[in-house]
């Protein structure tokens, strides 16, 4: 009988010899975290409003919201939005399929599990960015929006000339938390199918027999891609500072 | 007016009448109501009861559009609360531009004639954090005078100044009360008062204790309250009459 001897350099040639699906793996993860990061922002602007100004219906109803969100797991509410609320969209997919050099790359814009996927993370993301929104709005002081109306504008104008821009540009360190977080999130989405890079990782990992180095390059491309997030943050907060504060 | 937070009453019927030019500066011991009385008038902090007139008109009857009668009455604030991600000249055009509607040219032309009446013309490209208490304020006060309000109110402006930025601020309230500026001024600065004032109000746990001119103040204040009163600050602040001589000697 022959032992196979682990040869790791030769381990992390056969898995980048599989780059067609770490790329495909790759794009659908950041289409995945694009647009839940900017649906989750929209929707947490709107919750972090409705809380902060909304009078008591609206702020409970996005208190409430946001607290159960943050109390449950992430993998129950993908689960339960994927098969538990049994929405009938059917089975398609919006992809394209290009080729480089000798390999057939496909990249699926759009199906059920992507857009399950899609829905899921901006719900759960909104929560949390919505409280990170918040905590950036209350560290405005209520003179600002006193001021505001002292000159005639109506509470709505203040909120949106005075107090957002201030607010945006505070929040964005606190922020880049929850940027630096979903795309580790979008993990969860390959359990219902979808092939983000985790779960083109595993294919590999079935294909190949390797799993400890293909877990390790995934991780990788994960670390050097949040540390460009991270580093994009950065600069744009410092871009965006208000001069003399 | 009256006024209350929850159990606490802030003012107790407190009734003045504000003629057109007409400078009236209100004091008297924290707590007594000063602040709140401004914030009732600018209807930022409606009164529980009463009515507030303005030319006429009923501002406290319901249905009123009191973002309009806002732009009527300017505020300057104790902590300037000046927009703090705008430049000077943008804090004093944002109310032109956003609610008068006026064009970007049109809005900057006024402001930065409002930054020349306070004398902060030159500092219009700076931040409020890149400038000093008193300068902030000068652009507070523009800010107020670029929407050229009937009324002014000033909530303490130079109480939570260094001692040497009060002058400035104060040089530039004197200024545009003389030009006819109709205000109410909550202060202690009873140099100021004596200067300008038409009235003088002393307000004391949200009621009226005394009201007449700063010469009746100054030489005989009917209440043991008030002279009490005047005598803590003449020995907290001096008076501050120096300072206006020398002013009015600048002037001539």
């Amino acid at each position: 009988m022959i032992f196979q001897q682990n040869n790791p350099i030769g381990e992390i040639f056969t898995i980048l010899g599989y780059w067609d699906r770490i790329l495909s793996g790759f794009l659908t993860t950041m289409w995945l975290y694009v647009w839940a990061l900017m649906i989750g922002f929209f929707l947490g602007l709107l919750l972090s409003l409705f809380r902060q100004y909304g009078g008591r219906i609206l702020s409970r109803v996005s208190g409430g919201y946001i607290e159960f969100i943050r109390g449950t797991p992430l993998i129950a509410q993908l689960f339960f939005i994927f098969y538990g609320l049994n929405i009938p969209v059917g089975t398609w997919n919006v992809l394209a399929r290009f080729s480089i050099f000798d390999k057939n790359i496909t990249f699926i814009f759009l199906n059920h599990r992507i857009l399950f996927g899609i829905i899921a993370l901006s719900l759960n993301s909104a929560a949390y960015q919505a409280e990170y929104l918040r905590s950036s709005i209350m560290s405005i002081g209520a003179g600002q929006l006193m001021a505001a109306q002292s000159i005639g504008m109506s509470r709505v104008a203040g909120i949106r000339h005075i107090i957002l821009p201030q607010a945006l540009r505070r929040v964005i360190p606190a922020w880049s938390n929850e940027a630096a977080y979903l795309p580790k999130y979008t993990v969860v989405v390959s359990l219902i199918g979808a092939t983000e890079l985790f779960g083109q990782a595993k294919s590999i990992v079935a294909d190949s027999f390797i799993s400890l180095t293909t877990y390790i390059i995934v991780a990788i491309i994960f670390l050097i891609t949040i540390a460009i997030i991270s580093k994009g943050l950065d600069t744009l907060h410092k871009r965006t500072e208000i001069p003399g504060l | 007016m009256w006024k209350s937070y929850e159990d606490l009453q802030v003012l107790k019927g407190v009734s003045f009448e504000l003629a057109e030019k007409e400078v009236k500066v209100i004091f008297g011991p924290s707590g007594s109501g000063k602040s709140t009385l401004l914030r009732c008038i600018n209807m930022l902090n409606p009164p529980d009861k009463g009515e507030i007139f303005l030319h006429g008109k009923n501002i406290t009857a319901s249905g009123v559009n009191l973002n309009e009668i806002r732009t009527r009455i300017g505020m300057v604030f104790q902590h300037f609360n000046l927009f703090a991600h705008l430049k000077a000249i943008d804090n004093v055009s944002i109310g032109l531009r956003r609610v008068k509607g006026f064009s970007k040219e049109e809005a900057r032309e006024k402001a930065l004639e409002a930054l020349e009446r306070v004398k902060m013309a030159e500092w219009a490209d700076h931040y409020p954090a890149q400038l000093s208490g008193g300068q902030q304020q000068r652009v507070g006060i523009a800010r107020a005078l670029s929407m050229e309000p009937d009324i002014i109110l000033f909530d303490e402006p130079t109480s939570a100044l260094d001692p040497e930025l009060i002058g400035e601020v104060l040089q530039v309230m004197l200024d545009i009360a003389k030009a006819g500026t109709t205000m109410v001024v909550v202060t202690h600065e009873m140099g100021f008062a004596k200067a300008v004032a038409t009235e003088m109000i002393f307000l004391s746990e949200g009621a009226v204790i005394e009201r007449g001119t700063p010469k009746h103040f100054f030489m005989k204040p009917e209440s043991e309250r008030v002279r009490k009163f005047l005598k803590q600050l003449e020995v907290l602040y001096g008076t501050h009459e120096q300072m206006i001589d020398l002013l009015e000697e600048e002037e001539k």
